[in-house]
């Protein structure tokens, strides 16, 4: 085990670098120059060339990057070139509000989700089965910011049950203004769960030892919560972890609409401004998390099915 | 003895038997003709001509379903729109499955150094977040159509980049291709014409996937700015106009891009479905 | 289904939504008594620091925090000028060189750790000195510097030096200096006549030193201004509060007004003490739907119309019945405004093809263009000069710029271009937003009517003005708000030492212009002068750099509990004029 996971930790390492490499080339090519933004809409060439100076960008590439890399290794991301915050600082407050919406939202849609798919695996092939099959690709299809737009209008302007938008950063007065946005979560998301979790339920219902099972006389709660989750759970917990670092990156379409102040709202204003100190810094950390999370997986894969062998 | 079936006229008779997907198929025929039409002029030729005394105007007999803000018909707009939407998808989806399935091939076929280097390539682009790749790339090549297909083909082909390497590490061992080998075929035979025919049905499951999620992702891309050129229909554009429409009153705009995006989604989505049932034997029986 | 598992699912799921569910439900009341007013922006608010006080929005923001030595009177029309932090007007010499101002005595800035003790010392006149060198200081990036740009004595050779490293704060600049801890004078190289109506700019708020050693590039995080608010918290991109200042001057409401405003309740307030509020939020609220149901639930005390709300509250020119029903109010300003469509002038094919601009100028359906875009809250702009400014004339038409197909089809003609055959592609920079979208493609409608191909090409703002300033852009529209009641403010923008990186993005260089506006320069306000800036606008009219689009309205609702809300054009400094009747809020809200 503990050789495997040594491993697996230094087979992050070239992809760390890699990461590093592409994030570098592609902002420092498409991000227009840091220097330039700083000297202001009216900057002239003379206090460009000063800043450049100033900031380290006269040196050749490579050296650049060096920079780079130690920034990563402390921590240090700079500055946005809008708001002139440090971007360690807003990544740091950002992540609070976005998890109050995700991670709620999150743990709900697993929740109905597996539900309803157990229910379906049990009831498969039938009307029901059709019936929610067409209502789920039915939600998938529609864009999500219909249902943004819509359900804000009517559950929150005019009937009233939520705020419109904003945001309370006290633990308890938060809820109520991310109540909407954690229902539009899972409106938007149940969908594509339900089915996912429905195909790994079927799988596992039709293997022989359920059959066995049933003809034991086992009640059907217990087959499938016993014995059919059990086994289900190494797919789903590939999922489930591999969606968690999107967690954290929050929803920007949500935050954007609701004015929650988290990370994917950080996102979408450092788009818009063309932001790319921000941009580089979220790139990074979303990869970053997505390895972690990539290898946690890994490891309760192992975990959980004694089979899997750690090449 | 009757002839044994191949996979392909397995599959194609399998889905001949399911009436949901000759449905979706035939919706997903229609679309491709529609796009066809509009793109020949045939189909509503007039869908740029401005109007702008008739802006907004509500559903009716004339039009269907209402005018936009420059008096042009919706119908006529989101039919131009599926244009561009399946423009995305073929090119987008096309691209992205031309790289994946080819890098690939090649690492599972060579394996080695060749293939750590490609597994170290996807393993890097897939651990960075869609939507910030490909909004960076979108600012590198500039908004538009044909960058916005290079952005999506760009940066969604690590899922079968993955499946076809597995596939041909397994294929690379079995009998078939070794006696292909004795016989003297080199690399590139044993990969075109033994190897790869043998895992198509994989590549078209996943262009099939990829179309749909390249259209989705001409809506968000849009939502960013990052959209088609001002004035080329979208459904996209229509959709994000929506943001402002609907207090006003003015739904018809977001009704129509939705249920042409609603319709061809599902569409496909159901047609994939069932295209995995009819391909992949170990699915046998299941819904 | 029943089953143990089953139960314990539903429950645990019953219980995670009743907890998020009904906090919901709870929405706060508490607040709607409070003596808050609570306003909103549509675009995030860039920064604090008073040298980045450039858009609107950032603008309204820091005009609460920071105080210049001028400001307008709020009542009075047209615009007149009063002191806010100076004791009385600026004396100037003779020769109209050297300005004279002397600060009141007493004034605090807020209260801030960065003081000795926390509280706030007493504003001097170095301090002023400090931030108009900070204004102007290359290495901090200011769109600001040019209101002294080669007009103050040793300014731009103070900026030169500080670049090069051969000049820090501590260096002397001859043209500002304090005689006495109270006393400022100001000498300029050539008579400024609109010196008074710059320091009336927040850009030149008093800053304290103590403030930028202690927070350095975080200051733009922790403003301290001396203003009648204070900054208590800031989340970021969505929401800004401010409270009362206690240690502010003493101010009073005033007392004179307009004939009308006596009749509309403007004076009801005259000689009580500002500000009357004690708490103010700012919400930066980007998307229009969210903004707009915010005001119509009473969260947000005012709010501007979005253009497609615009039916559900303006029939025919007056308040909808939704909002008389609601005793929502109307506020109307025309601000010295102007949209416009530029020409990059050093562009080979634009800029020396004067009958290819005029046909251009002819293809636009302004009309058509007000009714959908600005629902009629426009008029069409005839000149650079915008209503309210020396020389506007309402009467006057500007011949270039009629709607006429058959004309604009002519000089096409004239330009070489007979329906637009052998004209290639023109590319017009846009930045994304949906209106700005739906206007371009009105725009390039209007261009394909006389057979102009148009090419959008749409970037972020960042990469927009980037583009300006590398001069690669060939055509854009964009507007100018100005910053103060003088025609020069617009003109500067057409100078050719305003020429990229500067604000004359279109490049024009004119050496006849120049001179004109030279000449004006030294000129005082009256008849003289205001001849002379006809003449400019004439020559801007026949040389056609820019299309002049419109000059727009701003309509503003305020609900009934808003009190003296009689926004100025220009200054943003107007909150602490505005009175909450918080009893009234908290009765009429629920019914909203």
């Amino acid at each position: 085990m503990f050789r495997y996971l040594v491993r697996r930790v230094l087979y992050l390492i070239p992809i760390l670098f890699g990461i590093t490499l592409i994030t570098f080339l592609l902002f420092h090519v498409v991000g227009g120059n840091p220097a330039a933004q700083a000297a202001g809409k009216y900057g002239n060439e003379a206090q460009i060339r000063a800043l450049e100076i100033e900031m380290g960008l006269d040196k050749p590439l490579h050296l650049q990057y060096v920079d780079y890399l130690r920034q990563i290794v402390t921590f240090d991301f700079g500055r946005s070139w809008s708001t002139h915050q440090e971007i360690s600082t807003m990544i740091m407050n950002g992540m609070g509000p976005s998890l109050s919406l995700t991670l709620p939202a999150f743990l709900l849609i697993i929740i109905i989700s597996v539900s309803i798919a157990l229910l379906l695996a049990h009831y498969r092939g039938g009307m029901l089965d059709k019936a929610v099959l067409i209502i789920c690709l039915a939600g998938m299809s529609v864009s999500s910011l219909v249902y943004i737009l819509y359900m804000q209008y009517w559950l929150a302007y005019k009937a009233g049950i939520f705020p419109i938008s904003g945001w309370d950063p006290s633990w308890t007065g938060r809820w109520e203004y991310v109540a909407l946005p954690i229902l539009i979560f899972i409106i938007l998301s149940i969908g594509g769960n339900v089915l996912f979790y429905r195909t790994v339920f079927l799988d596992e219902v039709l293997q022989d030892y359920v059959r066995t099972a049933r003809a034991k006389g086992l009640g059907t709660v217990r087959i499938l919560f016993k014995h059919v989750l059990r086994n289900a759970l190494i797919p789903i917990i590939t999922l489930v972890v591999l969606e968690m670092p999107l967690l954290i990156l929050g929803s920007l379409l949500l935050e954007s609409f609701f004015d929650i102040p988290g990370l994917g709202g950080l996102i979408y204003s450092a788009i818009q401004n063309s932001d790319f100190p921000v941009v580089k810094a979220m790139t990074f950390i979303g990869a970053g998390l997505y390895m972690i999370f990539q290898l946690i997986s890994d490891l309760l894969y192992a975990v959980v099915d004694p089979k899997v062998q750690l090449r | 003895m009757k002839p044994s079936r191949s996979l392909w006229q397995d599959a194609i008779r399998k889905i001949k038997r399911d009436k949901i997907a000759l449905l979706s198929f035939f919706f997903i025929a229609a679309y491709f003709l529609i796009a066809v039409l509009c793109a020949a002029g045939i189909l509503f030729p007039n869908h740029a001509a401005p109007d702008v005394a008739n802006s907004f105007l509500p559903p009716s007999s004339d039009h269907w379903l209402g005018t936009d803000l420059f008096g042009r018909d919706v119908i006529a707009r989101a039919s131009h729109g599926t244009v561009t939407s399946l423009m995305v998808g073929l090119i987008g989806a096309g691209l992205s499955v031309l790289i994946g399935a080819t890098l690939g091939a090649i690492a599972g076929f060579c394996g080695g150094v060749i293939d750590d280097l490609i597994v170290w390539f996807y393993s890097t682009i897939d651990t960075i977040p869609y939507i910030l790749l490909l909004s960076a790339l979108a600012f590198l090549l500039g908004s538009g159509l044909n960058t916005m297909c290079l952005a999506i083909g760009l940066t969604s082909w690590v899922g079968l980049c993955r499946l076809m390497r597995a596939e041909f590490m397994r294929h690379r061992d079995r009998e078939y291709v070794q006696s292909a080998v004795a016989l003297g075929a080199g690399p590139f035979r044993q990969i075109f014409l033994h190897i790869l025919p043998n895992t198509l049905q994989i590549v078209l499951i996943n262009f099939s996937l990829s179309f749909v999620g390249a259209v989705k992702s001409e809506v968000i891309l849009t939502y960013l700015g990052l959209g088609v050129e001002v004035g080329t229909p979208s459904w996209g554009m229509m959709i994000n106009d929506a943001k402002q429409e609907l207090i006003r009153g003015v739904w018809w705009n977001l009704a129509a891009a939705t249920i042409f995006m609603f319709i061809l989604v599902l569409a496909f989505n159901l047609f994939n479905d069932a295209l995995r049932s009819a391909l992949d034997p170990k699915l046998k029986g299941k819904a | 289904m029943r089953s143990i598992f089953k139960v314990k699912n539903l429950t645990l799921f019953a219980l995670l939504a009743a907890t998020v569910f009904t906090t919901a439900c709870t929405s706060k009341k508490a607040t709607d008594g409070e003596n808050t007013l609570t306003m909103s922006v549509s675009s995030e608010i860039k920064s604090l620091d008073s040298i980045a006080l450039g858009d609107l929005y950032t603008n309204r923001a820091g005009s609460q925090i920071y105080e210049p030595l001028y400001t307008y009177h709020y009542l009075k029309r047209p615009l007149e000028l009063i002191p806010a932090l100076a004791d009385g007007m600026p004396v100037m010499s003779k020769d109209g060189l050297t300005a004279t101002i002397k600060i009141k005595k007493g004034l605090l800035f807020h209260d801030n750790e960065a003081f000795k003790d926390g509280k706030g010392r007493e504003v001097v006149a170095e301090d002023f000195i400090y931030a108009w060198k900070r204004l102007v200081d290359p290495r901090n990036g200011s769109d600001g510097y040019w209101i002294f740009e080669g007009k103050i004595k040793g300014l731009n050779e103070w900026r030169d030096k500080v670049t090069k490293g051969e000049a820090d704060y501590k260096t002397p600049i001859e043209g500002f200096t304090a005689i006495d801890s109270h006393t400022l004078q100001i000498k300029m190289i050539k008579p400024y006549y609109q010196l008074v109506y710059v320091l009336a700019m927040p850009y030149t708020a008093p800053t304290a030193i103590e403030a930028i050693d202690k927070y350095g590039k975080e200051y733009a995080n922790n403003p301290v201004g001396t203003g009648p608010f204070m900054m208590k918290s800031w989340i970021r991109g969505n929401r800004l509060e401010m409270v009362r200042n206690p240690n502010w001057r003493e101010e009073l409401y005033p007392s004179e007004g307009t004939p009308e405003d006596q009749a509309k309740g403007f004076l009801a307030d005259a000689g009580k003490k500002l500000p009357f509020v004690d708490k103010l939020v700012i919400l930066e609220i980007v998307e229009d739907q969210t903004r707009w149901l915010n005001f119509m639930k009473g969260q947000i005390d005012f709010a501007g119309i979005p253009k497609d709300n615009y039916d559900t509250a303006i029939k025919d020119g007056k308040l909808s019945e939704e909002m008389t029903s609601k005793n929502i109010k109307l506020d109307i300003v025309e601000e010295p405004d102007l949209t416009y469509t530029a020409f990059n002038m050093e562009d080979p094919i634009l800029g020396k093809n004067r009958y290819l601009r005029l046909a251009m100028g002819h293809a636009i359906d302004t009309e058509t263009m007000i009714d959908k875009f600005y629902n009629r809250r426009a008029i069409s702009a005839q000149s650079p000069i915008a209503p309210g400014i020396d020389g506007y004339d309402p009467n006057y038409v500007n011949p270039n710029k009629k709607f006429d197909l058959e004309k604009a089809k002519e000089y096409m003609k004239l330009a070489g271009y007979p329906d637009g055959k052998g004209l290639p592609e023109i590319e017009y920079s846009n930045t994304s937003s949906a209106t700005s979208r739906q206007f371009v493609e009105l725009f390039t409608q209007h261009m394909a009517t006389i057979g102009i191909k148009i090419k959008v090409v749409t970037t972020s703002w960042p990469q927009f003005t980037e583009k300006l300033r590398k001069k690669k852009a060939q055509l854009w529209g964009i507007a100018w708000s100005g910053d103060y009641p003088d025609a020069q403010n617009f003109f500067q923008l057409l100078h050719s030492s305003s020429i990229s990186p500067g604000p004359n993005a279109a490049n024009y260089n004119s050496p006849e212009f120049d001179k004109l506006y030279d000449k004006a320069l030294g000129m005082p306000p009256g008849p003289a002068r205001t001849k002379v800036y006809l003449q400019m606008r004439d020559l801007a009219v026949k040389d056609a750099p820019w299309i002049f689009n419109t000059h727009r309205t701003t309509y503003t609702l305020d609900h009934e509990w808003v009190h003296n809300f009689k926004i100025p054009p220009i200054s943003h400094d107007f909150v602490k004029y505005i009175r909450i009747d918080t009893a009234k809020r908290a009765e009429k809200k629920k019914d909203l």
